[in-house]
């Protein structure tokens, strides 16, 4: 009885915790002049987005999560900056999309691959991606830098 | 004058005597030698029947079987077994169990001992692994195709005292497999984009790992030459293939690659070499007349 009930102990065992998203979303970050900053009344959102769904809506950020296409290698996000004297910009992501099984307990997901990225230069100054292999960590990937 | 004189005489006459007494007791003292003990000699008798070993000290030179004496008990305190002492045949069914507690994947394996000295024992196995999970909320079956595996090693026998029929054993192995996995009934939303049930599906996705294990083993004569073997592994990936889509979740003859242990339970068929060589348990050995 001993020996079955520590072998249901142990099969039953399992230590690996699932932290993080599922598939792969970018994480940007607003910058200014190299340090962090926090963008007011800023909404963003996606070119095609079913209802006009944004991101943020009219709030204060200092990053944000970007959701790629999962049936497309190419996606749009607009930045509005709800001011009349800006114009919106648009950052264009280009990107490989890679099937990817993380674990047993987080699943199978989408990994990407950013390829190319374009970007109008309203109030951004300029677009750095840090890593261009997107994953499922928590981490800052791309650097939006604001004039 | 007389007198003083008679006084010194005397007196030198005494301390003569007392000085030739001294000398003649340490003269006549018995030196004794330190001897180291031999605590390991003649702890049992000799073998043989009191009429084979009287013999022995008869019929020739008594250093001579005062050695064998000495050799005879020291081989009962430690016998020494052959060289090539008994070959084990093994069929490791314990994933058979621990399914039954819900386990998804399953390995099954001979291996071959070869117990040298009833102390060492190198160890080979092959075996076939295979898994298949389809985890309760998750979005995808995992599917670990029937493949080979290959194991070496040793083990030590820390019981070689006793007969080989019961063991506790430490070992080591160097395990070395070559995989493919399924991954399928994947299902992704993407509910920013509005993007639902996306389907894809990784089909023999190609791997290998090469890993290590410390393991405690125990092994039991059940019947004849049949004995039953439990034992509790302690094991790490050293090498595996790097592939973009993952890494694999099964490893054929490794188990669950986030477990560090494994179990394994066999059954052993044994095979007695040099058999005339081992030492002999007799009854005849034990001392008599005491």
């Amino acid at each position: 009885m001993v020996a079955l009930s520590v072998t249901a102990a142990l099969v039953s065992c399992s230590n690996d915790n699932c932290m993080g998203n599922s598939s792969g979303i970018p994480l940007a970050a607003f910058l200014n002049e190299g340090a962090k900053v926090t963008m007011q009344n800023l909404t963003v959102y996606g070119i095609g987005a079913p209802n006009d769904s944004a991101i943020i809506r009219n709030a204060s950020a200092g990053q944000v999560y970007l959701p790629l296409r999962i049936t497309a290698h190419s996606c749009q996000y607009v930045l509005d900056y709800n001011s009349d004297d800006v114009e919106n910009d648009t950052i264009t992501f280009n990107y490989d999309i890679i099937p990817y099984f993380e674990s047993r307990e987080c699943g199978a997901m989408y990994n990407f691959k950013i390829t190319s990225w374009e970007f109008t230069q309203n109030e951004i100054d300029s677009v750095t991606v840090l890593n261009q292999l997107i994953t499922n960590s928590d981490v800052v990937t791309i650097n939006i830098h604001m004039q | 004058m007389k007198a003083a004189l008679l006084h010194r005489i005397v007196t030198l006459v005494i301390v003569a005597l007392v000085a030739v007494t001294v000398a003649a007791q340490e003269k006549n003292e018995r030196k004794v030698t330190p001897v180291k003990p031999a605590t390991n000699k003649v702890l049992t008798p000799p073998k043989g029947t009191d009429e084979e070993v009287i013999q022995r000290y008869l019929s020739g030179d008594s250093a001579q079987a005062r050695a064998k004496e000495v050799k005879d008990s020291l081989a009962r305190i430690y016998p020494h077994y052959p060289k090539l002492t008994e070959l084990s045949l093994g069929f490791n069914f314990g994933d058979a169990v621990f399914m039954a507690f819900g386990q998804k994947y399953s390995s099954f394996d001979l291996s071959a001992t070869l117990n040298m000295w009833n102390r060492f024992q190198p160890v080979v196995v092959m075996g076939l692994g295979r898994a298949k999970e389809t985890p309760q909320d998750m979005n995808f079956t995992y599917t670990g195709k029937l493949s080979p595996y290959f194991k070496l090693g040793a083990n030590y026998n820390f019981l070689f005292k006793n007969e080989p029929r019961y063991q506790l054993y430490a070992g080591v192995r160097l395990g070395y497999s070559s995989f493919k996995y399924d991954i399928t009934n994947v299902d992704i939303n993407n509910p920013y984009w509005g993007e639902y049930g996306i389907n894809y599906e990784m089909r023999d996705v190609s791997s290998n790992a090469l890993w290590g294990e410390f393991l405690l083993g125990l092994k039991v004569g059940i019947i004849s030459n049949l004995a039953l073997g439990w034992e509790v592994k302690f094991h790490g990936i050293f090498k595996e293939k790097k592939i973009d889509s993952g890494k694999p979740w099964y490893i054929s003859g490794y188990g669950a690659r986030n477990g560090k242990w494994a179990f394994g339970i066999s059954l052993y068929y044994t095979i007695p070499l040099n058999r005339n060589h081992w030492p002999v348990k007799d009854e005849k050995m034990k001392p008599k007349n005491k």
